[in-house]
């Protein structure tokens, strides 16, 4: 052995050197927790636990646990403790290398009576479609993406390319609040929109409603009544009273009508903008405060300064000049002359290859109060089998596990999405038999500390 | 029902006449012992009277009156209550954003509902929750004063808290929704009570308001759904456990403890061994049964939030304490475990705002107990060990200072006992966090998720470990062992209490409060301090020799 190698694993087998990693560690993993207090999990992952640093000394770790295993050959009955937790620590990284690359950690969030069958994990994926004059839409890329640690800004865009057209993704922020717009346009395509004002003595709202181009209807629905801007082809629902507004084409003028519950015609005229009319009951005024004949969202992100289970990320891109902004689990139509184009920015689905169906999904509440104390989904696999999910009581199928994970709930109180997280972990067992050999490890080390601290053989590069 | 004067009438003479019911009193006993429901669990009043008092005062008692009384007249006489200075407002930022006061600590409900600045106030709390963010100290106290009024307005109009158990469902009736029979059971409560307020030392009064309040507890179990054999026994134990309140009789033994087992130390007397030795037992078994008396209140294990740890690891810590003085014969060990435990009992008392003392039903995900209960027991009583090494650093380093050839011998026998205790430390800190692992994964189905909790203590175990490695090299001789027993325990402070009250972030959220922040972290700097001095100190002595 060349004295180069004989230095290098004096170096390695020395306990100062292990020291200094596990100082390393510590710091490490300390930055880590402040990244995740000041935005999320998933952002001290990608940028402190699985980085390059993190990876850098988790190596060398194990390569010093094992130089000095090697080091100490031919073991000794003394040398059990200490061989046993080195030991336990390597099988306890390998396995959790093994989760890392071939585990599965996703969510899956049910409608009460719905059925998925693909998993939604944490890896994000940059997707468009293309329609082709016939009406189909079809897939023309998908492009998975990681801005967390390749961070898109002006100078570095993130650039995707298909057919002649180019999209350049050139901001991204982590945590952001959504803002939205309603803008006057100037495209035919672009469907109306009309904010207005209903107000009597004790009711004073204001709202828009915007119809999407091509669709016959939107309404927006205040409880006593619903009120629907629609392109003249809509038949009143029964039950309902309603005010329909319908835009005259090429004129700044509106046409509306007032329904009753029995679709009886109370009222109807013509308006304009900042015009008003009485709508015949309770005393309500109505009242056009806005009205564009052409409309587009214009959605806008606010960098979050804290985080917030409302705050999540978004991107803004460059496409033909135009900038746009969209969050994750959103899509965007983009228009050239003769095509449409729809962007997706979307958390990756993963299919799962069977189907489960939500059957059933009850909270159970704190005595006299409205806090959850409990909550379960039941659920049928495949096989029509019907099985009770709750906090702690998993559902283990074809090697997946499904965890009762949080549920949401509307305004009233009603459950109206269970959330189950999803598993698959092949690393598990060697994580388990890598905890079990350091916890062995550590025990036998109080019975044989007194004969390691006698050993005659002392560490190179350590104590003289 | 009688008028407002005589309610007004009877409240100013219980409040101003100076006259105070004597806490033993059978029928303040009877009416701290009334079953309550409040907060998602069957409580006495008492405990509910207290927590009121808590939020909205700051304190359990009123000038000298009991909890259970002063908010039953909360209850009888809100109007006269309304223009008495008794909500807390600590926050100077919200004072400011009210513009009151600064040096006013206590409000009345008039003046602030009065407050030309408070709908703004609530409006930007409002605003925060529907973006579901973090609230800040600012927030909080927003938060803190919306709860105060609320409960005051709340037991005014309803009368409330739940006082019958109801025959379906299971939210009991306030005295507002009572049954016309009840109704007249509860008015002659407040008769007797009105009574008796202006006419303290009448023994007939006292008599009558005595036997009114048993009136009514047994009309209503009989209108209701009675209550169980166990549940009757523990309304009654709570209140005992409130009244009798074991943590302050243990921590003040503890202290008796402490002070004789000094004066052994440095005297000599047998008589002081003994005498300590006593105390320290009684305050152990004060100890044990505070903590025997909440689990079965709780009926879970006694680490699911900062107050019951506080309790639990200085409980650890006697423990470590007892086992090494029996087996290293060191005094030195069993005197800082009971140091230790004074301290926090101490703390547990001063600081209900921040540690907060009440019992709350478990979040959900806390329901499986046995993984969950395991691998915390096992982490906070490693933190004990840690903590006893802590506490021997910190007299070790004093030894150091004044003279480390005169105490050799102490030095040498703590240094050996702190080697112990990091030793039990990282064998039961590093089974912990495998077993907080096997929960994660059992309740989360994940093993490691790089938590803030879970990474701490990863965190606080590396730092342990380094030490123990560093010795094995001769980095760490015995004055290092001392130095850095004190310093390391920041890293346990950090895991322990940082991560739920300074970082505030990750899944264990169900933990995290708010406040103190300043005192801990004062605390930490002047250990830091207090090491560097005596480094730099023992560093030029042993230059000049």
């Amino acid at each position: 052995m060349s004295l180069f190698f004989k230095s290098l694993f004096s170096l390695l087998t020395s306990v100062k050197l292990a020291v200094v990693i596990i100082l390393a560690l510590a710091i490490v993993s300390a930055v880590g927790t402040i990244y995740e207090a000041r935005y999320d999990a998933e952002y001290a992952q990608k940028l402190v636990y699985q980085s390059p640093y993190m990876y850098a000394v988790m190596i060398l770790l194990c390569v010093t646990l094992i130089a000095v295993m090697v080091d100490r050959w031919p073991w000794k009955r003394r040398h059990i403790a200490f061989i046993l937790a080195h030991i336990g620590i390597i099988v306890t990284l390998i396995g959790s290398v093994f989760t890392q690359r071939l585990g599965v950690d996703g969510t899956m969030a049910f409608k009460i009576g719905g059925a998925r069958k693909s998993v939604t994990v944490k890896e994000r994926d940059l997707a468009i479609y293309g329609s082709f004059g016939t009406g189909e839409i079809r897939p023309l890329l998908q492009d998975p993406v990681d801005f967390i640690t390749r961070r898109p800004t002006e100078e570095r865009p993130h650039v995707i390319e298909f057919g002649n057209e180019k999209i350049e993704v050139v901001e991204y922020l982590h945590l952001a609040f959504r803002d939205e717009k309603i803008i006057s346009s100037e495209r035919e395509g672009d469907g109306p929109a009309l904010r207005f004002q209903l107000k009597n003595a004790n009711v004073d709202v204001t709202e828009w409603v915007r119809r999407e181009g091509g669709k016959s209807s939107a309404n927006v629905d205040l409880g006593p009544a619903s009120i629907v801007l629609s392109d003249g082809s809509y038949k009143p629902i029964e039950g309902v009273n309603e005010i329909v507004f319908s835009p005259i084409p090429n004129s700044d003028e509106i046409r509306y009508m007032v329904y009753d519950k029995s679709n009886l015609l109370k009222k109807r005229g013509q308006i304009k903008e900042s015009e008003g009319f009485d709508v015949g009951w309770m005393g309500l005024q109505m009242k056009i405060l806005r009205y564009h004949p052409h409309s587009f969202q214009k959605v806008t992100y606010e960098k979050a300064e804290s985080s917030s289970p409302l705050a999540h990320s978004a991107i803004r891109f460059r496409f033909r000049d135009q900038e746009h902004w969209m969050g994750i689990g959103s899509l965007v139509r983009l228009y050239t002359e003769d095509r449409m184009y729809v962007l997706a920015y979307v958390f990756r689905q993963l299919d799962l290859g069977f189907e489960l169906k939500l059957k059933d999904f009850k909270i159970g509440y704190n005595q006299g109060t409205k806090k959850a104390a409990s909550y379960e989904s039941l659920v049928e696999t495949p096989e029509g089998e019907e099985v009770l999910i709750s906090m702690n009581e998993p559902l283990k199928y074809a090697g997946y596990t499904f965890y009762q994970a949080s549920f949401e709930q509307d305004e009233m109180g009603k459950a109206t999405l269970s959330v189950l997280s999803v598993n698959y972990d092949p690393g598990r067992w060697i994580k388990y038999l890598g905890s079990l050999l350091i916890v062995l490890g550590s025990i036998l080390l109080f019975y044989f500390r007194k004969a390691l601290a006698r050993s005659p053989k002392k560490t190179p590069g350590g104590s003289k | 029902m009688i008028s407002r004067s005589t309610y007004f009438l009877s409240a100013l003479l219980i409040f101003f006449a100076g006259v105070s019911t004597p806490s033993s009193a059978d029928w303040l006993t009877e009416l701290q012992s009334l079953p309550v429901q409040d907060a998602g669990r069957v409580k006495p009043f008492d405990t509910f009277a207290r927590e009121a008092m808590q939020l909205v005062y700051g304190k359990r008692k009123f000038n000298q009156s009991e909890a259970a009384e002063v908010v039953l007249t909360w209850i009888v006489t809100p109007d006269l209550w309304a223009s008495a200075p008794i909500i807390e407002i600590r926050h100077s930022g919200l004072k400011e954003a009210m513009s009151v006061e600064k040096e006013k600590r206590y409000f009345s409900m008039s003046e602030l509902l009065g407050n030309v600045k408070l709908p703004l106030v609530f409006g930007e709390l409002q605003n925060r929750r529907e973006r579901q963010e973090k609230l800040n100290p600012y927030f909080q106290a927003v938060q803190r004063l919306e709860n105060q009024l609320g409960i005051l307005q709340v037991l005014a109009q309803e009368g409330a808290p739940g006082m019958v158990p109801p025959k379906e469902g299971d939210k009991w009736l306030a005295p507002r929704d009572f049954s016309d029979p009840m109704k007249e059971k509860f008015s002659s409560l407040v008769q007797a009570f009105v009574a008796y307020a202006t006419n303290k030392n009448s023994a007939d009064a006292e008599k009558s308001l005595e036997s009114s309040i048993i009136d009514f507890r047994q009309a209503a179990t009989e209108e209701g759904r009675a209550l169980s054999k166990s549940q009757v026994t523990r309304v009654n134990l709570e209140v005992h456990y409130n009244i009798f309140h074991p943590f302050l009789w243990s921590w003040i033994s503890y202290l008796i403890g402490v002070i004789l087992m000094g004066a052994f130390m440095i005297r000599g007397y047998h008589w002081q061994s003994v005498g300590g030795w006593i105390f320290l037992a009684l305050g152990f078994a004060l100890h044990t049964y505070g903590m025997g008396m909440r689990m079965y209140l709780a009926e879970r294990p006694p680490v699911s939030n900062m107050y019951e740890t506080v309790v639990w690891v200085p409980w650890g810590a006697i423990l470590f304490g007892y086992v090494l003085e029996r087996l290293q014969k060191n005094k030195l060990v069993l005197v800082s475990s009971a140091a230790i435990a004074v301290v926090c009992l101490i703390l547990t008392d001063l600081a209900p705002a921040v540690l907060d003392p009440s019992i709350h039903p478990l979040e959900p995900v806390l329901r499986s107990t046995f993984w969950l209960t395991t691998h915390v027991l096992i982490i906070t009583i490693s933190y004990a060990a840690f903590f006893l090494a802590f506490a021997l650093g910190d007299l070790l380093l004093f030894y150091y200072l004044v003279d480390e050839d005169k105490y050799a011998v102490q030095i040498r026998n703590g240094v050996q006992s702190i080697y112990r205790c990091l030793q039990i430390g990282v064998v039961l800190l590093a089974a912990g966090i495998i077993l907080g692992g096997v929960w994660a994964d059992y309740s989360w189905g994940r093993f490691w998720g790089w938590d803030p909790k879970e990474t701490w203590a990863l965190i606080a175990l590396l730092g342990y470990i380094a030490i123990l490695h560093a010795r094995i090299v001769g980095w760490i001789k015995p004055f290092g062992m001392a130095l850095s027993s004190v310093l390391s325990f920041s890293l346990v402070i950090m895991a322990w209490y940082g991560v739920n009250f300074v970082l505030g972030a990750g899944l264990h959220s169900y933990g995290f409060g708010a406040g103190g922040v300043e005192y801990v972290t004062g605390f930490v700097v002047l250990h830091i301090l207090y090491a560097t001095y005596v480094t730099t100190v023992r560093y030029g002595r042993r230059k000049r020799s």
